[in-house]
């Protein structure tokens, strides 16, 4: 079953790596613990990449146990190379060298596949082990979960596996690092005598090669049969731990509740306990380290000029902004690596499936859409768990329409200006509200730009239950963390010194620059010339406009921004002591034409509809790329005028 | 029988699957080829199942259930 390279087969390799790293790349199905091996081997030393052209991740990292180091790559989990989403492309396209989707250097094969096989299904990987093998790349196979297979009962006789693939079998648990020392040892004999495995349905006994994929497929599944009955040996039928605990968590009547309790403690997870340790990250910048970079300007003889304020209220201020966001999403990367690893997430999956079946996900996105409501930026790194590219979009699309917790302050403040009484009632609806644009918009999404995304079966493995391990969590949620300060905090911080510089340049002269009011800023400016796009649905006022347009850094500034710009504008007749109730009323009531709560209504439609955040857009950038985000972010603004005006039109003959 | 109706606990062979043929295919690459003996080990909420395929367990959506053909063993 295994050919190996002499010496004399070498100087293509050879020749390879005089002009790149030596590259191993792990491949296996989802959920071995691939990427548990991938931490547990490169540390820190790793980075996140898209493949060219495509919104799949890849984690490349230098693995560092030899000199020169090698380049290890985590590709995306599959099943088979006969790819069935873009994400398993990536996948095959990487292991053929096929150009286009190489993320790292040249367009050539790995020198090395770590094949990462779970113990307890082995027969899955060996099917993929001989699809490998047809690419003709050396293997090493790595067998993890171990533990989990003693547990169910299946022995394998790893020196016969051995024997009867003909390349080295490692057995490695990356959770508590046993056998990692042994894999080095093998991965540097393999890399110095590569062998690879035989595809057996490279040739036929009559001596043809089959052209179809499905005698190929057949001939490496009888291949696999004879492999597992040699090897393997598995218990009888019998009902397991996990087994029992799936009695209650997947009861018919209990399973909803508990899923629903789950996503509830999530939700609150990464609301309310975020909530004060994003305040305290705030007031560290706002308090502490803004009076510090105040006290080291004026030290340098800057203080009161416009460098202050573009270093303290432009950049600091970004700074803060992106820090603000690192509790959050730590908490949502360890809740959701939780989630994973205790196998919680994937029987979530099978509670949600019917309801995320209505806007053509499945299952698996019923975390991020409830996350949402919460926060949309953790939420858009929950569609991660999704396996298909084009699902994870689709999921990212949806995932702004749910209404974030930051919109609800907006939404409390003028329903009860507005609407007293029935304040409550108009918060709901703006809910409901959301809700029904989130399905509307999937089946508009999947009748136009997503039509070849299939309702796929959900079949879905469900791995044992098991205690996750806290530094393999940890580390996981670091390295996440890490990545999304480097990738989303240059567009924030460069974003919200922008936004400084439009408020900070005078419009007319009679201004100097950084000592300008608002209203007679660029910005100031802008919003006036805006405000008339907003007539039709009655705030067409500048004030009105300038706090949406600053909503677009983050709806918590919108309440803010409100009493702000009409402090700034003024009213005429009314004392400048005037509350914001009186003059938002006053205001939207000159702007509407005397149809205040309609137009109040309207605006609340527009800020539940629009662009949620500029975090949002920068994580979006991050996993989808630039054009389905710019793309995304016109089409909600427009969605947004379009229900506002009809809101504000249909209300004011209410 | 479809899986969907299978009672619990009983043991089954996988008689036919009423997908296109790249969906059997990767059923058949899951572990699930016809032949295969399987056994409901869970009935979920909106129709959902779980299956035993040797040691390994499988959560199958209504539709997906409904399309799978069984036979008592």
């Amino acid at each position: 079953m295994a050919s190996c390279h002499d010496g004399t087969a070498e100087p293509d390799r050879a020749g390879s790596v005089a002009t790149r790293p030596t590259r191993i790349a792990l491949v296996g199905n989802p959920n071995v613990g691939k990427s548990t091996l991938f931490n547990a081997l490169t540390g820190s030393r790793q980075r996140t990449v898209n493949a060219p052209g495509t919104t799949v991740q890849l984690s490349t990292g230098i693995w560092s146990a030899w000199s020169p180091a090698v380049e290890l790559i985590d590709l995306p989990g599959t099943y088979s190379l006969l790819a069935r989403s873009p994400d398993e492309q990536v996948t095959v396209d990487l292991l053929t060298g096929r150009s286009g989707t190489e993320p790292t250097s040249t367009g050539s094969p790995p020198d090395l596949v770590l094949l990462v096989a779970d113990a307890s299904a082995v027969g899955r990987s060996l099917y993929l082990l001989a699809q490998v093998a047809q690419t003709g790349s050396p293997v090493v196979m790595v067998l993890s979960m171990a533990d989990v297979a003693a547990h169910r009962g299946v022995r394998i006789d790893v020196p016969a596996l051995r024997a009867a693939l003909g390349v080295p079998v490692v057995v490695v648990n990356p959770r508590t690092g046993s056998g990692l020392s042994q894999l080095v040892t093998t991965v540097e004999e393999a890399l110095a005598a590569p062998t690879s495995a035989t595809d057996p349905a490279g040739v036929t006994p009559g001596g043809v090669t089959p052209e179809d994929e499905t005698e190929r497929a057949e001939l490496r599944f009888v291949w696999v049969e004879s492999v597992l009955a040699a090897t393997v040996r598995s218990a009888p039928y019998r009902l397991s731990r996990s087994d029992r605990i799936d009695r209650v968590v997947l009861n018919p009547w209990l399973g909803v509740p508990l899923f629903l309790a789950c996503m509830w403690g999530v939700f609150t997870l990464t609301t309310r306990v975020a909530a004060p340790l994003q305040a305290h990250f705030e007031a560290l910048v706002t308090g502490p380290l803004s009076s510090a970079a105040r006290a080291a300007l004026s030290w340098v003889g800057a203080a009161g000029t416009p460098v202050e304020g573009l270093l303290v209220d432009g950049l600091l201020a970004g700074v803060g902004t992106v820090l603000t966001f690192v509790p959050l999403m730590g908490i949502m990367f360890l809740v959701l690596g939780v989630l994973e690893d205790s196998g919680y997430l994937a029987r979530a999956a099978l509670v949600g499936d019917r309801a995320m079946r209505m806007v053509g996900l499945d299952g698996r996105a019923v975390l991020p859409l409830i996350v949402g409501f919460g926060c949309n930026v953790p939420a858009l790194s929950a569609t991660r768990t999704l396996p298909n590219a084009r699902q994870r979009m689709l999921a990212g699309l949806l995932v702004p329409l749910t209404s974030c917790s930051a919109r609800l302050t907006v939404y409390v403040l003028l329903a009860s200006v507005f609407f007293q009484q029935r304040a409550g009632t108009v918060v709901f609806a703006m809910y409901l509200t959301s809700g029904a644009l989130v399905v509307l918009a999937g089946l508009l999404m999947r009748r136009t730009a997503f039509r070849d995304v299939q309702r796929e079966p959900l079949v879905l493995e469900l791995p044992p239950y098991r205690v996750p391990a806290p530094r393999a969590l940890f580390a996981a949620a670091w390295f996440r963390v890490r990545g999304f300060v480097r990738d989303v905090g240059t567009i924030i911080v460069g974003t919200l010194t922008v936004m400084w510089l439009l408020t900070a340049i005078p419009a007319s002269s009679g201004h100097s620059f950084g000592r300008v009011p608002l209203a007679e800023s660029v910005f100031g400016e802008a919003a006036r010339t805006a405000s008339g796009v907003f007539a039709p649905a009655g705030f067409g006022d500048w004030p009105a406009v300038a706090a949406l347009a600053s909503g677009f850094v983050a709806k918590e500034v919108v309440v803010g921004s409100l009493g702000q710009s009409y402090a700034a504008a003024g009213t005429p007749g009314r004392p400048e002591s005037a509350s914001l109730a009186s003059r938002l009323r006053e205001s939207f009531d000159v702007s509407s034409g005397g149809h205040g709560p309609a137009a109040a209504l309207a605006f609340l439609v527009f800020v539940l509809a629009y662009t949620p955040c500029l975090a949002t857009l920068a994580e979006q950038r991050r996993l989808f790329g630039w054009r389905p985000t710019v793309a995304a972010m016109g089409l909600q603004l427009a969605l947004a005028w379009l229900l506002a005006v009809a809101a504000f039109q249909i209300g004011r003959l209410l | 029988m479809t899986l969907r109706d299978c009672p619990v606990g009983m043991a089954a062979r996988l008689v036919g699957v009423e997908l296109d043929p790249g969906r059997v295919l990767r059923l058949r690459e899951l572990g699930l080829a016809l032949g295969t003996v399987v056994r409901v080990t869970h009935r979920a909420a909106f129709g959902g199942r779980v299956v035993a395929v040797g040691p390994a367990r499988f959560a199958v959506d209504a539709g997906t259930a409904r399309s799978l053909r069984v036979e008592v063993v």
